[in-house]
């Protein structure tokens, strides 16, 4: 009997809500995808056509959290960027612009607010889709990574910095932005305030690096170096 | 290959201490005390964060080097020095602290036996901002704290801060209720930032552990390590707003702000917006010496009817915490640093009543050396004189017989000579909360020198303490 396209999508999605109970009641470490497929009333071989690993699952989820940003983020860009523009000065009346500094902020915040009901077994994204060395998905996607960081560079862009970000640059993004993510996963702090300090300051100190890199560049004569560039 | 000795001929020096111009005693008093600006201008700050454990580590590394071609001595020399670098490096980071910066090293003035009295005259003198908060980190402050974004919790919220707080920074909003209120928000994780980094300092002041003042100077840090982390509970401030709010009637011509609890969290503290300016503007309007004293009497009895009738110290007298309102009435704001009273300090209060209300100096020495711990000893008597000359400074206000002339200049310095000449001689050994009421004590003076207020401070106090409930049947004038 053909599976209908609908049918495939309720399966998925009652994995995906399974799965996500039994990571919160017994933890992730301790989760078989033996218990998913039971706890689902599915075959575990049937579960594999899904999801080969839970890890599969987690990277699903963090995938679609991450999607989800990314297009309300595009989706407020094109609208002139009101929904998340800080209110206006009352005593300008003028909305103040934000800086490149807050709009990643509020970038990287809108995703982790996606992400919050998968922050415990983040570390499991954090090894595959979301690694440095991930590659675009099977299905052709392009990988978490090369997606966050498009939208990254359309920030960048309408900040006025309209080069592409360098190899470095984009390395230490990514590093301060997995780092991030790695210590929010593990923080215990109240309301994990102490992982909203490290991102104001860890994005205070790459804007702060990436102003003076330009600095230096524009009264340097040196080559410049861009994505791909070899040494 | 380079011998060893060479590695070290080569590695740098550890950078030297900022220099830190030396002014007349007067104004870093009253710059301590001026109104804190608005926080600006924090990437240099910030990007020492980055590099400060990988200095303490290398000045360590450095000693520790240098170290295995030295002799004892010049190893304790070497020790000492890293230390003090180090400690300078750790409070330089602590950029955020700012206020309490200040109130540690008011803390740390008093102890020149744990630490070089030129590191605690650049600790006094040092002066930081706190990191600001953007839009998009305070929007998800709000929502961590409030469950929503500002612009659903309230009707109307100003992104730019119109104040500083010691630990964060507050905005104007408008309630869906139509009240115009004050909302206090917290930089993230600075609480435990604080624990710390004051954890770190006396852990560099350990080689002086075994000084005899070194016990008093670790309970005297510890008791202002809890009172700085109060100072970053706002639920406790909370609580203070409302036990505070209480103890003034209508007539009394003082207000303290109404608190909303349901837009209240241990971050986040939501107040009624109080109008009024602070003490520059107000001075600035030239007003008449009738008015300076009006309010001076307000300051005067806020302090006497928290302490009197709610038994609680209003520790923090700094100008941007008082509002001079258009009618006439005092604003009384921040509420973060009050000094509770628990018996065994309440049982002082009422023994130093006794010379505050009969200026005797018999009855003056008797609580000096209860509170100080002076005994009959020839050798404590410079030091007996010396703290009952301060005593005397401190008090006269209260029983000098008519109005007190607050604006005397000289006056003001002879009391800020005292305690100096206290601290350079180390007779500042007291009770844990020494610190704070000396802090207390001329923040009060500076705001009132500032006035240039003649007022007579007998009868407020004698109305307000009675609140107090003693017996002083012995000693107080009949009503």
């Amino acid at each position: 009997m053909r599976v209908t396209a609908e049918a495939k999508n309720a399966t998925r999605n009652q994995i995906l809500n399974v799965a996500q109970k039994q990571f919160a009641q017994r933890g992730f470490e301790a989760t078989t995808t033996r218990d998913i497929a039971r706890a689902a009333n599915i075959g575990v071989g049937t579960l594999f056509n899904y999801f080969p690993t839970k890890e599969s699952i987690v990277d699903w989820l963090v995938g679609d959290a991450c999607r989800q940003a990314a297009e309300a983020f595009s989706a407020e860009s094109n609208n002139g960027g009101q929904s998340d523009a800080p209110p206006s000065d009352s005593a300008t009346q003028i909305a103040r612009p934000a800086s490149l500094e807050e709009d990643l902020f509020s970038h990287i915040a809108a995703t982790m607010r996606k992400l919050k009901p998968y922050r415990k077994y983040l570390p499991a994204a954090l090894e595959t889709s979301l690694s440095p060395l991930a590659l675009d998905q099977p299905d052709g996607k392009p990988s978490l990574r090369a997606t966050h960081l498009e939208t990254v560079s359309r920030i960048m862009s309408q900040h006025g910095q309209h080069e592409a970000l360098s190899a470095i640059a984009l390395q230490l993004y990514w590093t301060l932005y997995t780092g991030v993510l790695a210590f929010w996963a593990k923080d215990s702090s109240p309301k994990q305030e102490d992982t909203l300090a490290l991102l104001d300051q860890s994005l205070a100190m790459f804007v702060g690096w990436l102003s003076d890199s330009n600095h230096s560049k524009s009264a340097s004569t040196a080559p410049k170096y861009t994505s791909g560039d070899e040494r | 290959m380079p011998s060893v000795a060479e590695l070290i001929a080569a590695l740098p020096e550890p950078a030297e201490m900022p220099e830190v111009a030396r002014e007349a005693p007067m104004s870093p008093l009253l710059e301590a005390w001026s109104q804190r600006p608005v926080p600006v201008g924090r990437f240099r700050r910030l990007r020492m964060l980055g590099t400060l454990q990988a200095q303490i580590a290398a000045a360590y590394t450095f000693y520790w080097l240098r170290g295995w071609f030295k002799g004892a001595d010049e190893n304790k020399r070497l020790l000492a020095e890293t230390n003090w670098r180090t400690a300078m490096r750790v409070l330089d980071s602590m950029s955020y602290l700012r206020g309490a910066v200040m109130k540690v090293g008011q803390t740390l003035a008093n102890f020149p036996d744990v630490a070089p009295r030129e590191f605690v005259e650049t600790f006094e003198q040092l002066h930081f901002d706190a990191p600001p908060m953007h839009w998009s980190l305070l929007k998800e402050m709000v929502f961590n704290e409030l469950a929503d974004d500002p612009e659903n919790v309230f009707a109307s919220f100003e992104n730019r801060a119109f104040a500083a707080a010691s630990l964060g920074q507050v905005h104007a909003a408008r309630l869906k209720s139509g009240e115009q209120v004050a909302v206090k928000i917290q930089y993230p994780g600075i609480a435990r930032t604080i624990r710390q980094d004051i954890r770190n300092l006396m852990a560099l002041m350990l080689p002086a552990r075994l000084s005899r003042d070194w016990e008093n100077a670790k309970e005297q840090l510890d008791d202002l390590r809890i009172r700085l982390e109060r100072e970053t509970d706002y639920e406790r401030e909370t609580a203070a707003l409302q036990k505070c709010r209480a103890l003034f009637r209508e007539d009394d011509g003082i207000v303290v702000p109404q608190v909303f609890p349901e837009f209240s969290t241990g971050r986040v503290l939501t107040m009624e917006r109080l109008g009024g300016v602070h003490l520059e503007e107000f001075l600035a309007t030239n007003p008449s010496q009738e008015l300076r004293n009006e309010f001076a009497k307000k300051i005067l009895r806020s302090w006497y009817r928290m302490l009197f009738a709610g038994r609680v110290l209003y520790v923090d007298f700094h100008p941007g915490n008082f509002l001079f309102m258009d009618d006439g009435r005092l604003g009384v704001i921040d509420f973060g640093f009050m000094l509770e009273m628990d018996d065994t300090l309440w049982e002082l209060m009422r023994k130093v009543d006794r010379p505050l209300t009969t200026g005797r100096r018999d009855d003056r020495l008797a609580a000096m050396k209860e509170w100080s711990w002076i005994g009959d000893d020839p050798a404590d008597a410079d030091r007996l004189r010396l703290s009952d000359e301060y005593a005397d400074w401190s008090w006269r206000a209260r029983y000098c017989g008519g109005p007190f002339d607050f604006g005397d200049e000289a006056d003001f310095r002879r009391g800020v000579d005292l305690f100096t000449q206290m601290v350079r001689k180390r007779y500042t050994r007291s009770r844990p909360c020494t610190p704070s009421i000396a802090r207390q004590l001329f923040g009060f003076r500076s705001i009132l020198y500032r006035l240039k207020a003649k007022i007579d401070v007998a009868p407020i106090a004698e109305e307000e303490v009675r609140a107090a409930g003693w017996d002083r049947s012995d000693y107080a004038p009949p009503r």
